[in-house]
């Protein structure tokens, strides 16, 4: 891979002792959160500066630490589904897919076509939802009147009001749909669904041009380029999945190297990779992935197979299934990366509810960059540089 | 090569690095356990240093369980003692991408070598299996809690611990 | 760990003022509307939005729903804002937090408690590390019950203030808001504080630790006597 056969710069050292620093140095340290606008909820981070230059910046997640992974363990399989919507608050959907895809692999439950056709085109269309947030976020971060700013935030949030009313007419709910449990679908796709989902995503792809032009500002692209480079041996090592690992020119997306649900036959999924590594690199990279997504959701919308939703009886009694003692591991590709599920199950009498939980946590990982590549930035471009990480808080924390 | 044929290379060769180097039982190209291998403690860096090497270079994850001494069944039976495991998990890029997961067992009091030298990824996730399990990392740079304040008493993921305990004066 | 509501004091500059010339207290009734109509029509919002709830806020915000309009405009700082809207689960170690916040905004100040996280702690409050409602830390003037609640209903909850802080400033009593609870088949395994079957000794170490960190505590109930336990007595 010629990528990371690329020399790369010397990494700045994490764990930088700053009473060997030089003394002359006019040091200050900033704290920036936990209750800060641009941290995307409740992150702190301890700034070392020199003069206005960071030299070394030390993290502290677990401001949202709500023992996800303990509570799952009191809880039957079918029960966890509403528990982990809350994770990953901005894309639900995924959270129910990846845990329910692993109590499926571990209880050997089959999926009707028509569920796994759902999945595919509900995680496409919510994938839209959240890159919209992030870039509405992200323009409002690089500061009001630059480049767009609050109108993009403004112009996002209109187009994700949209698809989360697409989202209500199918599940009822706005935000935390519960509608995958183990097996298949809660509810059907209604009457007059795929015009609905025509309409929305049609008008989402012309506005997005109409972005694009608006944040192609010199003040814009003076903030984010060449701001923030993750070079791809340090993206691999720490685990950075998704846009943010393709932003570093490795080119490994999950629904086309580890196809699961019905990617596999989806045969021309572009995947979006910039070699630059920068802030820039991963707004482009999420842009790509936006069209692509509303693309693949217009293809798929029109050709639902008929069929059951859910296999068997619908499952809906707690301890309905019983497992036996095992361990399973899931990864499926999130708007933030790879999104795991790493499932031990007790056999015998603890065959309702898992043994183990643990949630692999894309962001958790994004945010593990941070003392590496704030160094040498300015207060000011590590705000950019964080909204470009895209981190959700409820599941880095969980 | 196909993805699902790079696949089955990259499974062949895991299946083989595991059983000529690192002590696996069983026939070179048999199929591995469904839930996953158990690999000496001794071999936890090495194997993931070969690994690395050989294109697994993707750092995933890794999970630490805690499983409670268990009484015998019968009162003459012997107690299974208290004991903690560890998985890692790792991947291959790109098309046919391939996971290897092994685990670790470790008796009470032992701790487990750190991978940060190997994959600077695993710094935060040892930290936070440190802090929610407490499981040791012999090595590691800067062992503390990730999620829980400093002060706090206890690690929330063991199995005996109680879910609602509670913290003055908050809860 | 109660909070004395009447120390919420409504002392403006402009009072002192007028009480300094003869004849023009007869318009403080006006300039108390006045304060009140600006009061209400400028509440600026702090947003202790940690999750889910966040979104919604932020949904509130933008273009669909719009709270601008009801002049509420949403501020990154508590020293200028008037309503803290605590939307989100608050852990035991983002607890001290918001209550420093809380203690830096200026009175008077207002607080809304968004979705069920935030009133009860909802399916976390048996969990280690989740507090069982903010209202354990800081008072609570409305509560937003939902998961999360909708942008509309937190513009409702935002009239209701209106009207409370209208009662409040005209010196009417306004009922308290009652603490929506969620019907539960199951008693919770971590009870409120003061409750009957709850252990004492954690109550009485709760309160001495409330009362160590200074929050503004008053009068607090006596502690229950325990429920006389039917097999010792015999």
């Amino acid at each position: 891979m010629t990528a990371i056969a690329r020399a790369r710069a010397p990494r700045p050292d994490p764990f930088l002792d700053i009473d060997s620093y030089d003394p002359e140095a006019d040091l200050m340290v900033m704290n920036l959160g936990p209750q800060h606008p641009s941290t995307h909820g409740v992150f702190r981070v301890l700034l070392y500066l020199d003069g206005e230059i960071i030299i070394k910046a030390v993290p502290y997640p677990g401001y949202l630490h709500r023992g996800v992974e303990k509570l799952c363990e009191k809880l039957t399989y079918a029960q966890i589904t509403p528990i982990v919507d809350k994770n990953d608050y901005v894309a639900p959907m995924l959270n129910e897919q990846a845990v329910n895809m692993a109590f499926e692999k571990m209880l050997g439950v089959e999926v009707p076509p028509r569920a796994l056709h759902m999945r595919t085109l509900l995680a496409e269309i919510q994938r839209v939802a959240s890159h919209l947030l992030w870039l509405g976020t992200f323009a409002m971060d690089l500061g009001g009147a630059l480049g767009g700013g609050t109108s993009v935030f403004m112009y996002c949030f209109r187009e994700r009001e949209a698809i989360l009313d697409l989202f209500e007419k199918l599940t009822g709910c706005r935000f935390h749909y519960n509608t995958h449990t183990v097996g298949g679908q809660r509810h059907d796709i209604p009457a007059g669904w795929a015009a609905e989902v025509h309409r929305v995503l049609g008008a989402i792809s012309d506005r997005i041009d109409e972005y694009e032009a608006m944040l192609s500002h010199p003040i814009f692209l003076k903030r984010t380029k060449g701001v923030g480079v993750i070079d791809a041996q340090l993206a691999l090592e720490l685990g950075l999945t998704g846009p943010l690992l393709r932003a570093s020119g490795v080119d490994h997306d999950l629904r086309r190297d580890a196809p699961y649900h019905i990617y596999d036959q989806i045969k021309d999924l572009k995947v979006a990779v910039e070699s630059d590594g920068d802030c820039l690199a991963r707004y482009k990279v999420r842009v790509v992935e936006l069209r692509e997504s509303i693309r693949i959701s217009r293809l798929l919308v029109d050709n639902v197979p008929e069929g059951p939703i859910c296999g068997g009886r619908p499952i809906k009694q707690p301890g309905q299934f019983k497992a036996k003692a095992g361990q399973v591991y899931v990864g499926i590709e999130t708007p933030r990366g790879e999104l795991g599920t790493y499932l031990i199950a007790g056999g015998g009498k603890m065959g309702d509810t898992p043994y183990r939980l643990k949630i692999r946590p894309p962001s958790l990982h994004a945010l593990a960059v941070v003392p590496y590549v704030f160094p040498g930035h300015s207060v000011s471009d590590a705000v950019a540089i964080l909204g470009s990480l895209d981190p959700i808080m409820g599941e880095v924390d969980r | 090569m196909t993805p699902a044929e790079e696949n089955a290379a990259r499974e062949q060769a895991f299946r083989r690095l595991l059983r000529e180097r690192f002590g696996v039982e069983g026939e070179a190209d048999a199929p591995l356990p469904d839930d996953g291998v158990v690999v000496d403690r001794a071999h936890h860096v090495d194997l993931a240093k070969a690994l690395h090497k050989a294109g697994w270079q993707l750092y995933v994850t890794c999970a630490a369980t805690h499983f409670p001494a268990v009484p015998g069944k019968k009162p003459t039976d012997a107690t299974t003692p208290e004991c903690f495991e560890v998985a890692t998990v790792l991947r291959t890029v790109g098309p046919g991408s391939h996971t290897a997961r092994w685990r670790v067992k470790l008796a009470v009091g032992e701790s487990l070598p750190t991978l940060v030298p190997v994959f600077v990824g695993a710094d935060w996730q040892e930290r936070e299996q440190f802090d929610l399990v407490g499981v040791h990392f012999e090595g590691h740079p800067d062992l503390r809690r990730l999620m829980m304040p400093e002060d706090w008493e206890g690690h929330p993921l063991r199995r005996d611990y109680a879910i609602d305990t509670p913290h003055a004066p908050w809860r | 760990m109660a909070v004395n509501e009447s120390e919420r004091s409504f002392q403006h500059p402009l009072y002192e003022v007028l009480e300094r010339f003869p004849g023009l207290d007869l318009a403080t009734t006006q300039v108390d509307k006045l304060l009140t109509w600006g009061a209400n029509n400028s509440q600026w919002i702090f947003p202790m939005a940690t999750s889910c709830c966040g979104i919604e806020f932020m949904a509130a915000a933008a273009s669909l729903v719009d709270l601008d309009r009801m002049g509420s405009i949403t501020r990154g700082t508590p020293r200028q804002s008037d309503v803290m809207v605590v939307a989100g689960t608050i852990t035991v170690k983002m607890a001290p937090r918001v209550k420093r916040l809380w203690d830096q905004m200026p009175e008077p100040k207002w607080c809304i408690a968004m979705g069920s996280c935030a009133i009860s702690g909802d399916f976390y409050r048996d969990i280690y590390s989740v507090i069982p409602g903010i209202d354990v830390a800081i008072p609570v003037d409305v509560y937003i019950p939902g998961c999360p609640p909708n942008p509309e209903q937190l513009m409702a909850g935002m009239l209701r203030l209106q009207e409370k802080v209208n009662l409040k400033r005209a010196g009417l009593w306004s009922p308290p808001e009652t603490r929506p609870e969620t019907p539960k088949t199951i008693e919770p395994a971590i009870k409120r504080l003061l409750h009957q079957g709850r252990d004492r000794r954690i109550d009485a170490a709760q309160i001495d630790q409330a009362l160590s960190l200074e929050l503004p505590v008053v009068d607090l109930p006596p502690l229950p006597e325990p429920a006389p336990e039917k097999g010792e007595d015999e």
